[in-house]
C-alpha cells in the first residue's frame, strides 16, 4: 500500500511538472522551476513573522505568494527591461534568494527557518503524513489529495488554453494577430507554474520538482516533433520514472527523490544516444551510411 | 482545428484517470499499524532519545532510532527503510520543539491515530529558551541542560509504563536507575565548570546550540551563528567575536561536528592578527552522538566528553 501511495503521489507531480515543463523548455524557461525553489525563501519568512507560526499552511501560503511574484518580476524584466529570460530569471531568484537571507539574520535568526527545514516534503513521508479528521478517521495521505488536485487543475487549464497556449508558445507574432493576448496566457501559465511547483516542493520536495519539470519533456523533445505528442509522452515518462524510481530505491534502500530524478536522467541519456530524430548513435550511423554510400557511387 | 480535438480528447482522459485514481484513494484506508508480536517496537529519532529508551526498556522491548551518529537533525532525510521502521512502530518517540522541521508537524499529525509522543511535551514552558519576540519559538537543544533531559526521561518512561503493563514494574526500576545516574552526571557536569576560573567561563563556538548548556551550568555561550545554519554570519560578527576574545582574553574556541571548521578558523586568525593567541579547543558533540561503542556514543557519555573538552581547554 505504501508503494501504491508513492508512485501515486509521484505520477501525480511528474505529470503535472511534465506538462507545464513541455511549455517551459519551448519557451526557454526551463530553469523557472530552481528559481522558484530559492525565490521562496523571503515569503516563508515573512508568513513566519506575521504569524510566528511554522506549520506548513502557513508556509504554504507565504511561498505560493511570493512563487507568484517570482514568475511576474521574471516576466515584468524580461519584457520591460528588453532582458533575456535566462538573464531575467537569474537577476529575479538571486535577489529574493537574498532578501530571504538578510531578512533571517536580522530578524529571525534565532529559528530554523529555512525551506529544507519548514517547506519542503519528501516523498518517502507520503503514506505517514495522513489527513486525519478531529475524529480521528483516516481520509488518505494528504499529498495524494493536494496533488491530485493540482493535477486536475493544471490538465484542465491546458485543455481549455490548448490552442491559445500553443499558438503564444510557438508563434507569438501569429496569436498576437488574430488577438489572443500572450502576456495574459504568459502569466496565466506562469501562475499554473508557480501554483504547482510550489504545492509539489511541499509534498515531495524539490529536487525532484527540478528535475521533473525539466527531464520528462527534455527527453520527449529529442523523441517527437510533434507538440501533442511531446505532451503524452512526457506524461507517461512520467509515470514510468515514478514506477521504476521506486522500486530502485526500494532495491537499494536508498532515497525515493534521488532514485527518481536519477532514472530519469538516465532516460534522457537514452533519448540522446538513440532518439530516432536526433540521436547521437543514429545520426553517426546515418553519416556513416551517406558516406559509404557516397564513396560507392564515386 | 485536428491538433485541437485530439488534444482535448487525450488530455480529457488523463484528467478523467486522475479523478478515477483520486476517487480510488479515497475508498482505501491506510494499513493496520499496531504489530502483533508481544515485543513493543519502538522508534526514536534522536540518538539521545534512543538511549533513555534503551536505559529504560533494556533487552525488552526492540528500539531503533533514524538518526544515526553524526547525523544532522535538520538534515536528515528519509529512507524507504526508516519509512518501514516508522510504520511498524508501536510507540515512537520524538523530540519536537522543530527539531526534526516537517517531520515533526507529520508526527504531531499522527498522534490522533497513534502514540507518537514528542519527549520535550511535559518540559514546563517556562523552562525553555526562547531567543525570539515571538511566541511559542523555543530552542529545540534541551538535551544540554541535563536536569531537563531529567524531565524528558521521566516523560518517555510514564508513557512506556503506560503502554506495556506487563514490563511496567521492570520499566520503573530500570527508570529509577537512569535517573540517578542523570543526577550525578548534573552534579559531575556543576562541580567540573567550577573547576574554570570564573573570568574564563565563557565558551565560543560556531552555532547556537549550547543555551541550555550555558544557563543551567552557568557558563556563558557566544555563537558566531544563530540557531538557524542558514542565517549566515557577517563579517561584523566576525570583528565583534574577535574583539569580545581578545578582550577576554579567552583561551580556547570550540568547533561542532555538525559545522564546517572554517567559520571558527577565521575567528582564530583575526584574534592572532590582534596578537591574542586562541586555539581551538576541540570538537564538541553538538546534534548528535558519537559512533557507537566509542565514549560518546551514548548520552552520558556524550555529555562527559562534552565537559570534559570545555574544562580542559579552559582551564
Amino acid at each position: 500500500m505504501d508503494a501504491f501511495w508513492i508512485i501515486l503521489t509521484g505520477s501525480f507531480v511528474s505529470i503535472s511538472c511534465g506538462l507545464l515543463g513541455s511549455y517551459l523548455i519551448l519557451r526557454r524557461m526551463a530553469m523557472v522551476g530552481d528559481a522558484i525553489s530559492h525565490a521562496v525563501l523571503p515569503g516563508i519568512v515573512i508568513a513566519f513573522l506575521i504569524s510566528g507560526q511554522r506549520d506548513s499552511i502557513t508556509m504554504l501560503i507565504g511561498a505560493g505568494v511570493l512563487g507568484v511574484l517570482t514568475t511576474f518580476l521574471i516576466e515584468f524584466l524580461h519584457k520591460r527591461g528588453n532582458l533575456q529570460t535566462d538573464a531575467s530569471i537569474g537577476v529575479t531568484f538571486t535577489w529574493l534568494f537574498a532578501l530571504g537571507i538578510i531578512l533571517i539574520s536580522a530578524y529571525a535568526g534565532q529559528v530554523d527557518l529555512d525551506q529544507d527545514c519548514v517547506l519542503h516534503g519528501e516523498i518517502a513521508y507520503v503514506p505517514i503524513d495522513l489527513w486525519i479528521t478531529s475524529t480521528g478517521k483516516i481520509i488518505g495521505p494528504r499529498a495524494v489529495f493536494i496533488t491530485g488536485s493540482v493535477l486536475i487543475i493544471i490538465i484542465s487549464f491546458i485543455i481549455i488554453g490548448y490552442k491559445e497556449l500553443f499558438l503564444t508558445t510557438f508563434d507569438p507574432a501569429f496569436a498576437a494577430a488574430i488577438d489572443i493576448s500572450t502576456a495574459m496566457w504568459h502569466y496565466l501559465l506562469m501562475g499554473a507554474v508557480s501554483l504547482a511547483t510550489v504545492a509539489s516542493f511541499e509534498s515531495v520536495g524539490a529536487i525532484l520538482v527540478v528535475a521533473l519539470l525539466i527531464a520528462p519533456p527534455a527527453t520527449a523533445y529529442l523523441l517527437t516533433e510533434k507538440f501533442l505528442f511531446m505532451l503524452i509522452l512526457t506524461a507517461f515518462l512520467g509515470i514510468f520514472i515514478s514506477v521504476t524510481g521506486y522500486y530502485l530505491a526500494v532495491s537499494i534502500d536508498g532515497s525515493i527523490a534521488g532514485a527518481m530524478s536519477t532514472i530519469a536522467g538516465l532516460l534522457f541519456a537514452l533519448a540522446f544516444l538513440f532518439s530516432p530524430k536526433e540521436g547521437i548513435i543514429i545520426t553517426w550511423l546515418k553519416n556513416r551510411i551517406i558516406k559509404k554510400e557516397l564513396s560507392e557511387s564515386f | 482545428m485536428i491538433v485541437n480535438k485530439a488534444a482535448i480528447k487525450s488530455l480529457a482522459s488523463l484528467l478523467f484517470l486522475s479523478i478515477l485514481l483520486m476517487y480510488a484513494s479515497c475508498s482505501r484506508t491506510a494499513g493496520e499499524m499496531a504489530n502483533s508480536d508481544g515485543r513493543m517496537n519502538i522508534v526514536t529519532t534522536t540518538g539521545m532519545i534512543e538511549d533513555i529508551v534503551k536505559n529504560i526498556v533494556q533487552d525488552s522491548a526492540d528500539v531503533i532510532s533514524l538518526m544515526g551518529p553524526g547525523v544532522d537533525p535538520h538534515l536528515y532525510k528519509a529512507t524507504q527503510g526508516d519509512l518501514k521502521r516508522l510504520k511498524d512502530a508501536s510507540l515512537i518517540f520524538y523530540n519536537g520543539l522543530h527539531l526534526e522541521g516537517k517531520l515533526g508537524d507529520i508526527f504531531k499529525n499522527l498522534g490522533k491515530i497513534k502514540l507518537v509522543m514528542a519527549v520535550s511535551d511535559d518540559i514546563p514552558r517556562e523552562r525553555l529558551i526562547n531567543n525570539t519576540t515571538m511566541g511559542g519559538q523555543y530552542d529545540p537543544h534541551i538535551w544540554f541542560d541535563v536536569s531537563l533531559w531529567k524531565e524528558a526521561a521521566t516523560y518517555v518512561s510514564q508513557s512506556l509504563i503506560k503502554n506495556d503493563s506487563i514490563n511496567g514494574p521492570y520499566y520503573a526500576q530500570n527508570t529509577a536507575t537512569y535517573l540517578l545516574k542523570l543526577d550525578s552526571l548534573h552534579a559531575y557536569v556543576k562541580q567540573k565548570i567550577t573547576e574554570i576560573p570564573q573570568d574564563q567561563r565563557i565558551m565560543v563556538t560556531a552555532h547556537d546550540a549550547f543555551e541550555y548548556f550555558g544557563q543551567a551550568y552557568n557558563i556563558r555561550v557566544e555563537a558566531l551563528q544563530g540557531i538557524s545554519t542558514m542565517s549566515e554570519f557577517g563579517s561584523r560578527d566576525v570583528v565583534d567575536l574577535v574583539n569580545f576574545i581578545t578582550e577576554k582574553k579567552i583561551k580556547a574556541v570550540f568547533v561542532e561536528s555538525s559545522v564546517p571548521e572554517k567559520y571558527i578558523r577565521s575567528v582564530v586568525e583575526g584574534c592572532r592578527k590582534k596578537g591574542h593567541e586562541v586555539i581551538i579547543g576541540g570538537t564538541l558533540y553538538s546534534d548528535a552522538m558519537g559512533n557507537k561503542g566509542t565514549p560518546a556514543g551514548s548520552y552520558i557519555g556524550m555529555v562527559r566528553t562534552n565537559v570534559n573538552t570545555i574544562v580542559n581547554a579552559l582551564k
